[in-house]
């Protein structure tokens, strides 16, 4: 028990709360080549700290409020570490019509007990719009997807900005990374022909760069950029809306160039191209933390235990003696006035 | 021009209420009527409730006329941020002028920190912002609600705190010989610190609920979010040290006053420290 005393010490949580501070200032602007430990060391000393000063100090565990707060900072650091022990983080780049699947995630970051069911969500993308103020502002993304709807099929859904979409926990959120693509076709001198698609760098972002190169299977590299029109105006607002822009493609294969339209074909070495049609791709960010949802309650009752803690310390102290002054104080400048 | 004149006549007027206030005010507590009375002061303290009244009415109409001019709240630039603030403040502060009038006299502590941020506000260009799509989301009144009465009820503290610390200087204490009691004056500063730590606390959450909808994490230790939990941080361990050891009264003032220091830099200094804090992505 004593022991135990010497880890609820206020010293302690002092000692503890200047560590947390100090890892704070280091964590500053999310630096990725620091330890974590400069955050868990201190964040472990409190809990520690907090657990023995729930079990011992009477101050704490005999008043419901001050009980409800400290229980309630425990769990928030408990449930935070639970969360990034099953967390999960990864980008994807999805085209107008493309399904999302699992196998279509970048960069992806997990916890080591992740455990959702990923391969339980489903949605196609659809087109989308981003409005743009003068000066190339972004303003609202509103992003089509079709989801399965309650009663069977699909259900179209409008999602951007800060409206995630929310499947199995998963919370897919629109970025400012998005452009454009192409539908081409590939027809070998023999064999079948081959359709696929290709994404062009983010849109405006890389409104100069708009070219990539398609290497068809068993075909040659194809190098090509894309002329767009889009309405984009510096000067004035605009919306990006892939279903009101223009691209057309053009085509480099040695010393050839060839200008093509939607629907147009290009004879070039090896074969033939035709350019199917302009599309329009979405990235989005993709983030999973299943304790999101207990940390807003956990925080909240902490918070609400808090501010029980005071209502009953300042309403049975301070403030009546406090307002009564200020009431005699009242009545005496009155009589002062008379 | 005619654009910005819309809400620069109103600003500058609830402005010039503030400086009457608290010119005022300080009159009020050093002046003192025949016979050392309180006469005097008394009278001063009801011009400077109905100047403080008029002030934050002004504002309100600046800010509206502002809101209408540009098509969105006081959210985004630092000219936008001053002006709402001039205002919240003045309509806490107000409150608890009219409510608790023994603690009238820290008026003269208070009204010329917010006449700092007038006098800033002056200084910068009223030119229209633009509106960030992650600004839509309905978390950010509460967000912002919240910082509004954490930040008055620090700026309460801090008047409190001044007339403990003043009240060491010879020539200013009968200043404050109506107010109570250093030991009152102590308390009730802290139980405003008490106070804020709960507005502080449900701030940070409604901005987490934010920032999980908008930018796809609820904390990411960004300048503002880092600052932000350092002051979180600062009045517990104010909180604690006072439970911890007896703390002299104005030691106690210097740690209330650093905790405000501190918020103040997170609202008005983090800009400058980090361009994109708050404004979304590009």
């Amino acid at each position: 028990m004593t022991f135990l005393r010497s880890l609820a010490s206020l010293r302690l949580t002092l000692v503890g709360m200047l560590m947390l501070a100090v890892g704070a200032g280091l964590t500053y602007d999310n630096r990725l080549d620091l330890p974590v430990w400069v955050l868990v060391v201190p964040l472990a000393v409190l809990s520690v700290n907090l657990s023995a000063a729930i079990l011992t100090n009477e101050r704490i565990n005999r008043q419901f409020g001050l009980l409800t707060f400290h229980v309630g900072l425990l769990g928030i650091v408990v449930l935070t570490a639970i969360g990034r022990l099953a967390y999960f983080d990864a980008h994807t780049e999805l085209a107008e019509g493309q399904e999302f699947t699992p196998d279509v995630l970048l960069e992806i970051k997990k916890g080591p007990f992740h455990s959702g069911r990923l391969d339980q969500v489903h949605f196609v993308q659809g087109p989308y719009t981003v409005e743009y103020a003068a000066g190339m502002q972004r303003g609202l993304t509103h992003s089509q997807v079709a989801i399965a709807a309650p009663e069977g099929g699909l259900m179209t859904k409008i999602v951007g900005d800060d409206r995630p979409l929310v499947l199995e926990g998963y919370r897919f959120y629109t970025t400012f990374n998005k452009g454009f693509s192409v539908i081409l076709t590939w027809k070998p001198l023999s064999g079948p022909p081959i359709t696929g698609r290709v994404n062009l760098p983010s849109y405006p972002l890389y409104d100069y760069k708009q070219d990539n190169t398609w290497t068809p299977q068993d075909g040659p590299p194809i190098k090509f950029w894309l002329q767009l029109e889009t309405g984009l105006r510096e000067d004035a607002a605009w919306t990006l809306d892939a279903r009101n822009s223009r691209g057309v493609l053009v085509v480099t294969q040695k010393d050839q160039r060839v200008e093509l339209n939607p629907g147009d074909t290009a004879e070039i070495e090896g074969g033939s191209l035709r350019y199917e049609r302009l599309s329009s791709w979405m990235g989005y960010k993709v983030y999973y933390d299943p304790t999101l949802r207990w940390l807003f309650f956990v925080a909240i009752l902490a918070v609400v235990g808090l501010a029980m803690h005071y209502w009953r310390v300042m309403g049975s102290r301070l403030w009546p003696s406090v307002l009564q002054e200020s009431r005699d104080d009242d009545k005496s400048q009155e009589r002062g006035s008379n | 021009m005619n654009e910005l004149a819309a809400e620069l006549p109103w600003l500058w007027a609830g402005l010039a209420a503030y400086a009457l206030a608290t010119f005022t005010s300080i009159g009020g507590v050093a002046i003192q009527g025949p016979g050392g009375t309180l006469i005097h002061a008394q009278r001063s303290e009801r011009i400077v409730l109905a100047l403080l009244i008029a002030g934050v009415l002004l504002l309100g109409v600046a800010i509206a006329q502002r809101w209408i001019r540009i098509g969105h709240g006081p959210w985004i630039s630092l000219f936008e941020l001053l002006m709402s603030q001039l205002w919240s403040l003045g309509l806490v502060y107000t409150i608890s002028y009219w409510k608790l009038p023994r603690f009238r006299p820290s008026a003269v502590v208070v009204l010329p920190v917010l006449w700092v941020l007038g006098t800033w506000l002056l200084t910068l260009e009223p030119k229209a912002s633009h509106f960030p799509a992650t600004y839509y989301n309905e978390w950010k009144w509460i967000h912002v609600a919240l910082g509004k009465i954490y930040l008055a009820l620090l700026l309460i503290g801090v008047g409190l705190s001044g007339v403990m610390i003043l009240r060491r200087a010879e020539r200013v204490r009968s200043w404050f010989s109506a107010m109570p009691s250093d030991d009152v004056i102590d308390r009730l500063a802290w139980r405003m610190m008490m106070l804020a730590l709960v507005f502080d606390s449900l701030m940070l959450i409604a901005g987490a609920v934010w920032a999980q909808d908008a930018w796809g994490r609820y904390w990411q230790w960004d300048a503002l979010e880092t600052s932000a939990f350092g002051t979180w941080l600062a009045l517990g361990v104010g909180i604690h040290l006072r439970l911890t050891y007896r703390i002299p009264a104005w030691l106690s003032g210097v740690m209330i006053i650093s905790i405000f220091a501190l918020a103040f830099a997170t609202y008005f200094g983090m800009p400058y420290v980090s361009p994109a804090a708050h404004k979304g992505m590009v």
